[in-house]
């Protein structure tokens, strides 16, 4: 589909442009449009191209599911086994490592390290290491990159989120999605370019709408937030008293006052509102139908598990990440809360595998048997990973890690990344990296990669400077990549 | 060609150069610059180069990153931030400016080199000079390099007005300044917009509200010549233009209900929100309000008004998250208030600054630490808790009454509570024995506290002194009458302080501790890398404090609003400019550094800057300039072929014609329903109207009690968008889509949007239902019958204007269309005349209120309705 031929607002602009544009590119005049702060309207609606006129690098994937683990998941009952912290568990941990580091809650206390209770075995043709927590997601490691040697810049829940979805702890930023529409557009005209859910079961650290925004970018491209209860959508739904025939009335009576009113006037700005009525009529149909998952054949839910048909579920919101992703939704956040362990962690990181673990793997699979993991990269990490050393008591039953930003674990899946690979490495006590270290600019960097993108030339100027997902770091990582 | 056009040039050249600098080869989008002979063909006579306007934008963009302010980043020791050091022999001996002399400055062999890995920008920094651009340095180094500071840090002067041809059209001096362009350019400006047009559009921008019926009708048909000045002058006048400008600079001080970081939880800063609408409302002038804001504490005698001024700054996002490191809120806190302060009054990116110099202007590291000393001196928590973190004062005209009742609570409690403690352990052989007695009956029951069973198993003798003090002060709590008594009275005491307590409204304020902390430069901006100390002060650019000053605040506040500051009254008046007409004359009103935009009219943004100083900063006498120059009154209507010549309107050669802002477009379907109480005095605590349930719980954390919405009821649901509460993590939806910012930091530009969601809240968001409904019911019970008179008074109350006639067709047959479909179907009709929670008139014709409902909210849609025109 050429988005441009399909948005009579497009043509408009375009027309409108028409005679003093001649022989710029659409990079050229998009940039000027944002340049000079005009509403840029066009070229961020939905169903159009982003700012990026072709693509830097030859695109592998279409869109971004990323699954985010709020509050931190530990490595240590994932993917990062370390026998030595079971067998030195209790006793003190090594001072040369964490002299001098910073710390979180544990800043100032005495330090122990601290075993798992759970058991690991070797899965798949990688021989990844995989914790008896998440048993589906051994069965699908031969597609997964499994990264075990993430860094990131900030200790703190706000920050580090803040910091991941925008890279940089600052307010005020854009988030990756947001991004993602800026420079790519979307591909589907009746649904946004950026779509959040976030599953209802467990609550944990407060998400703000800053983990979704836009900043400094045009609101057009923050993540629009599809709920479980009540609208779907903020306000998509006609109150009570209007049904569908009568809002599609109020909406015709609606465009002819406003078609006259461009006809006397010639504001762009009145085309873009009638095309936007437009939208939002479709939207009424395609989120319901969107969020319906009753024409889902029974082998899907018996792949996703039986939550899924309980909505706001974990399961349920892979199930909706997969059909969003059919519909070319350009990224898919996804929020599931409850990881932060401070205390009590083997009872709760169980109840937060048992929620995560199969929808997840089943989302792999799904998305693989339909072909669509190839162009589809599917990010699973939380936004730091947690100590080796114990927090809240020793026992093995009843054992809390603390905030760690240094070393954590993550994986990515499809869209060019290098399935069947475990990826970097830490110390014995899993508490500095010490091979291939990924900062989180670097996977930004080799996300933007293999959407197509230059991570250095995705810029938007904001106060005097042209600032990037990656502010002045990142670099594309060859070895996650096929 | 006048002294201006050769000093001053057209934008749009601008805009090309900077498009061109991205490595694009462009043609100016606006051909109007084609008539100064600016059309990027070379043979064109030579015109003088102005350094600021064609060349620092050049170098600033191309070569700063490299060779500019940032010591640490420059490459090859060459600076070209500077003439002095663009000037200086280089490594090799060679120079890369000589001024008047091309073939010796290797600046120009080097931007022209063929091979790549000479040529400068270097490849990859993918950057690449234009023909045109290198021209205009060839050019420029030719006639001599002259090299004058960056106009935005040069104090401004009154400019002499320029003469123009159409005089008949000047209605005051902005309108010389906007005329001479357009004559340059060769255009004319529009006709003056129609008169409900401009009665609207004024009403909006004074007040944010759509004019009354009333002041229609009076305004209309108002036959004397300065109709329109009298006008002006009641808007200005009404309390709600105090609200209207509030809002706007509730942005910038960053103004919330929430605290931001973590759980987010409430605070209650609203007597600040109410001293901003008072302020302006009172017209205090600019300097003043700047210093109450900065350093209302510090004002020797401060009032109590001015400490809640000095509450701007307490406006900084905080927060309560446990594992939060003290000195690094502490300092983002400080950093917060550097950064705002630089937004508000100086229009510069000092953010920059934080870890490195800045890279394009004149800003270093330890200048931006300078700034933070004035600012880290607050004795107030790293991990903040609860609505009132210290330094907090009442908020109060009878503040020392209300304190003074506290007191008399609290010593009440406190006497009663040391005369209660006195009867517990007073020396007493009677109750002694009295308790030997209870103890040898009582040692098993099970009636007595399990810890003080447990002492009782020990005879008296063998106890400890403390045992022995909790048996005894335990037998007299529950066995002696007077004990009992006063421990009734001390209960109600603490309990009538408590309550008391809540009814006091505080503030956070400003405060300075006695003792002054030691501010360090932190290298790369790192908390735990403390570098060099520093004193305050302020960037050297732009002068110097006052002597003789204590370096506090006050001091600070003093200097920014002194009558020949570069910044404070040029970026101000900005803002104003851009309230009114859409864009600033600067258009990056947050960025007047070297990399900011040029202004489309610098001498009249320095007129405008002058007559605001030497006025005493009397901010309605340059608002009033502002909304009665021709200018402001021509018609936002444009024919084509003007549009397209200026499609931004840069040259201001018609009227502004801009979406209203998130608030306006809530207070504007309030207002034209009539929920809206127009005669409710201004201020009070922030409310919370109709929102979906849910909301905030979703995204909360842990069942945090304040994370419940409370909705509010009756009028309070009702109130102007500026008193909607604000919290920062999840900002009330039908703003958020409207570009509301979260308020996390100082926002001077909203982004303008048209999206999808903006359509969802105007047709279903309860508010705006509601709106239409009641709406309605205005135009069924105001009007006669007739279907005309109806729609006519709804257009009227909506757009100011009556129906053109294919309107009325439209509205006719939308009328006529839903009509029968209610008719059809009355349980649909009941359930939308249902909606919210205002009363509805019973004996309004069920089917018909319905019709007219939906018609309202089609009206309440519609383009016009949401737009300032």
């Amino acid at each position: 589909m050429d988005p441009a031929e399909n948005s009579a607002t497009t043509m408009t602009r375009r027309q409108f442009f028409g005679r003093s544009t001649t022989g710029i590119g659409t990079l050229a005049l998009a940039s000027l449009l944002n340049q000079n702060l005009i509403t840029p309207t066009a070229q961020a609606l939905p169903g159009t191209g982003g700012i990026v006129p072709g693509f830097h690098v030859r695109p592998r994937a279409k869109r971004i599911i990323f699954l985010f683990m709020s509050g931190g998941p530990s490595q240590f009952e994932t993917f990062d086994p370390k026998p030595k912290l079971n067998e030195l568990s209790g006793k003190p941990m090594p001072k040369s490592l964490t002299e001098d580091q910073r710390l979180a809650q544990l800043q100032g206390k005495e330090l122990f390290c601290m075993g798992t209770k759970f058991k690991f075995a070797k899965h798949g043709n990688v021989q990844a290491d995989v914790s008896d927590l998440l048993p589906y997601t051994a069965q699908v490691v031969d597609d997964l990159t499994i990264i075990r040697s993430m860094q990131t810049d900030a200790i703190n829940h706000d920050p580090a989120v803040t910091f991941f979805q925008c890279g940089t702890s600052q307010p005020g930023r854009p988030t990756m999605g947001s991004w993602m529409s800026y420079g790519l557009g979307s591909a589907n005209r009746d649904l946004p370019a950026f779509v959040v859910l976030v599953s209802n079961s467990h609550v944990g650290q407060n998400l703000h709408t800053r983990y979704w925004g836009s900043g400094f970018l045009p609101s057009i491209h923050q993540g629009v937030r599809f709920r479980s209860k009540g609208d779907p959508v903020l306000y998509v739904s006609n109150p009570d008293g209007i049904n569908r025939q009568v809002r599609r009335r109020i909406l015709d009576g609606i465009r002819q006052v406003n078609q006259m009113k461009f006809e006397s006037i010639g504001d762009p700005e009145i085309a873009t509102r009638i095309e936007q009525y437009e939208m939002a009529y479709r939207m009424q149909a395609s989120v319901p139908e969107l969020m319906d998952v009753s024409d889902e054949p029974d082998d899907v839910f018996d792949l996703y598990g039986p939550e899924a048909k309980t909505p706001g579920t974990m399961a349920a919101n892979c199930l909706l990440a997969r059909r969003l992703a059919e519909r070319d939704v350009r990224f898919i956040q996804l929020y599931h809360r409850g990881w932060d362990q401070h205390n009590a962690l083997p009872t709760d990181i169980t109840r937060q595998c048992n929620q995560m673990d199969r929808p997840c793997a089943a989302l792999i699979k799904d998305l693989k048997q339909r072909g669509m993991l190839d162009d589809t990269i599917v990010l699973w990490s939380g936004e730091f990973g947690r100590t080796p050393m114990a927090q809240s008591n020793t026992e093995l039953d009843n054992y809390g890690r603390d905030h760690h930003m240094l070393a954590f674990s993550a994986w990515v899946a499809g869209g060019g990344f290098k399935a069947g690979t475990l990826y970097g490495a830490t110390d014995e006590f899993g508490y500095q990296v010490i091979k291939d270290p990924v900062h989180v600019h670097d996977l930004h960097a080799t996300m933007l990669h293999l959407m197509g993108i230059d991570h250095l030339k995705l810029t938007y100027r904001f106060q005097g400077r042209d600032h990037r997902l990656t502010d002045v770091h990142g670099n594309v990582i060859p070895g996650l990549i096929t | 060609m006048t002294k201006f056009q050769s000093k001053w040039v057209s934008p749009q050249l601008l805009v090309a150069l900077t498009a061109m600098s991205h490595g694009l080869v462009i043609s100016p989008i606006v051909p109007a610059s084609a008539t100064t002979g600016r059309d990027g063909n070379h043979d064109t006579p030579v015109e003088t180069i102005d350094f600021n306007r064609d060349v620092r934008p050049i170098l600033s963009d191309n070569c700063f990153q490299c060779h500019g302010p940032d010591e640490k980043a420059r490459h090859a020791d060459l600076r070209l931030d500077s003439f002095l050091g663009a000037t200086a022999p280089l490594k090799s001996k060679r120079f890369a400016i000589v001024p008047g002399d091309i073939d010796h400055s290797e600046l120009i062999t080097r931007v022209r080199h063929q091979n790549d890995a000479e040529r400068m920008p270097p490849p990859e920094s993918g950057k690449r000079l234009t023909p045109h651009q290198m021209d205009i340095l060839r050019r420029w180094i030719q006639q001599g390099a002259h090299w004058p500071a960056h106009w935005a840090f040069v104090k401004p002067e009154r400019p002499a007005l320029p003469a123009v041809e159409n005089t008949g059209w000047l209605v005051n001096p902005v309108d010389s300044f906007i005329l001479m362009r357009l004559e340059q350019e060769g255009l004319s400006p529009s006709p003056q917009a129609d008169r409900h047009t401009l009665i609207r559009r004024v009403a909006f921008d004074l007040t944010g509200l759509p004019p009354t019926i009333d002041q229609l009708d009076q305004t209309l048909f108002d036959e004397r010549p300065n109709w329109y000045e009298e006008l002006v002058d009641r808007l200005l006048d009404s309390k709600h233009y105090g609200e209207r400008m509030a809002q706007h600079w509730l942005d910038l001080a960053r103004y919330a209900d929430s605290d931001g970081h973590h759980v987010d939880g409430p605070r209650s800063m609203w007597p600040f929100r109410d001293y901003v609408i008072d302020s302006f409302n009172t017209n205090k002038p600019f300097d003043r309000f700047t210093l109450e804001q900065l350093a209302g504490d510090l004002i020797p005698e401060a009032t109590l008004e001015q400490k809640i001024a000095s509450a701007f700054h307490r406006n900084v996002p905080t927060t309560a998250e446990a594992g939060a490191n003290a000195e690094e809120y502490m300092t983002k806190y400080a950093v917060d208030r550097v950064n705002t302060t630089a937004t508000v009054w100086l229009g510069v990116t000092m953010q920059c600054a934080q870890c490195h110099d800045h890279k394009y202007d004149p800003f270093t590291t330890k200048e931006f630490y300078q700034l933070l000393a004035f600012f880290n001196q607050v004795p107030e928590p790293a991990i903040y808790n609860g609505l009132y973190a210290p330094p907090t004062i009442i908020a109060s005209d009878s503040a020392a009454e209300e304190q003074a009742e506290l007191d008399a609570l609290n010593d009440l409690a406190t006497m009663l509570e040391e005369k209660w403690n006195a009867a517990l352990d007073a020396s007493n052989p009677q109750l002694d024995a009295d308790q030997a007695e209870w103890e040898k009956t009582t040692s098993t029951s099970n009636e007595v506290d399990t810890d003080i069973k447990n002492i009782l198993q020990t005879p008296a003798e063998k106890r400890s002194e403390e045992q022995n003090i909790q048996v005894r002060r335990y037998y007299r709590e529950t066995h002696v009458p007077e004990v009992k008594d006063l421990k009734t009275r001390l209960t109600s005491a603490k309990n009538a302080h408590s309550e008391y307590d809540k009814t006091i409204q505080r503030i956070r304020v400003m405060a300075d501790a006695p003792e002054r902390r030691t501010t360090y430069i932190l290298l790369r901006g790192n908390f735990r890398q403390p570098g060099d100390a520093v004193q305050p002060g302020v960037p050297k650019v732009l002068g110097d404090l006052p002597p003789r000053n204590e370096p506090n605040r006050l001091t600070l506040a003093r200097w920014l609003v002194r009558a020949d500051h570069p910044l404070a009254a040029r970026v101000t008046v900005n803002r104003f400019w851009q309230m009114f007409f859409g864009q600033g004359i600067v258009k990056t009103l947050d960025d007047f550094g070297s990399r900011g935009e040029w202004p489309s009219h610098p001498e009249l943004l320095d007129w405008l800057a002058m007559e605001f100083v030497e006025s005493g900063w009397d901010v309605k006498r340059v608002l009033r300039l502002l909304v009665t120059s021709a200018t402001y009154r021509q018609s936002s209507k444009s024919a084509p072929a003007s549009r397209e010549r200026d499609p931004e309107n840069r040259l201001l050669g018609r009227g502004p014609r801009v979406r209203l802002p998130a608030e306006m477009v809530r207070d504007n379907a309030l207002a034209i329903s009539g929920l809206f109480d127009r005669d409710r005095p201004t201020g009070g605590p922030s409310v919370k109207p109709y929102q979906p349930p849910g909301l905030w719980r979703m995204i909360s954390s842990d069942d945090v009690a304040h994370n419940a919405y409370q909705q509010d009821h009756g009028g309070d649901l009702y109130r102007r968008g500026l008193y909607t509460f604000w919290k920062r993590s999840i900002v009330y939806p039908a703003f958020a889509v409207f570009d509301a910012p979260s308020r996390e930091i100082c926002t001077a530009i909203r982004p303008v949007t048209n999206t999808p969601l903006q359509a969802f809240v105007m047709l279903n968001d309860l508010t705006y239902v509601e709106a239409a409904r009641v709406f309605a019911q205005r135009v069924m019970v105001e009007s006669d019958g007739s279907f005309n008179a109806r729609l006519d008074h709804a257009f009227r109350l909506a757009l100011a204007r009556m129906p053109q006639p294919d309107e009325r067709r439209a509205m006719t047959n939308l009328y006529r269309d839903i009509l029968k479909h209610y008719r059809l179907d009355e349980e649909a009709a009941q359930n939308l005349v249902s909606s919210g929670e205002s009363p509805r008139h019973d004996n309004l014709n069920l089917v018909d209120h319905a019709t007219w409902t939906c018609v309202c909210s089609a009206i309440l849609n519609l383009d016009e309705t949401l737009t300032k025109e």
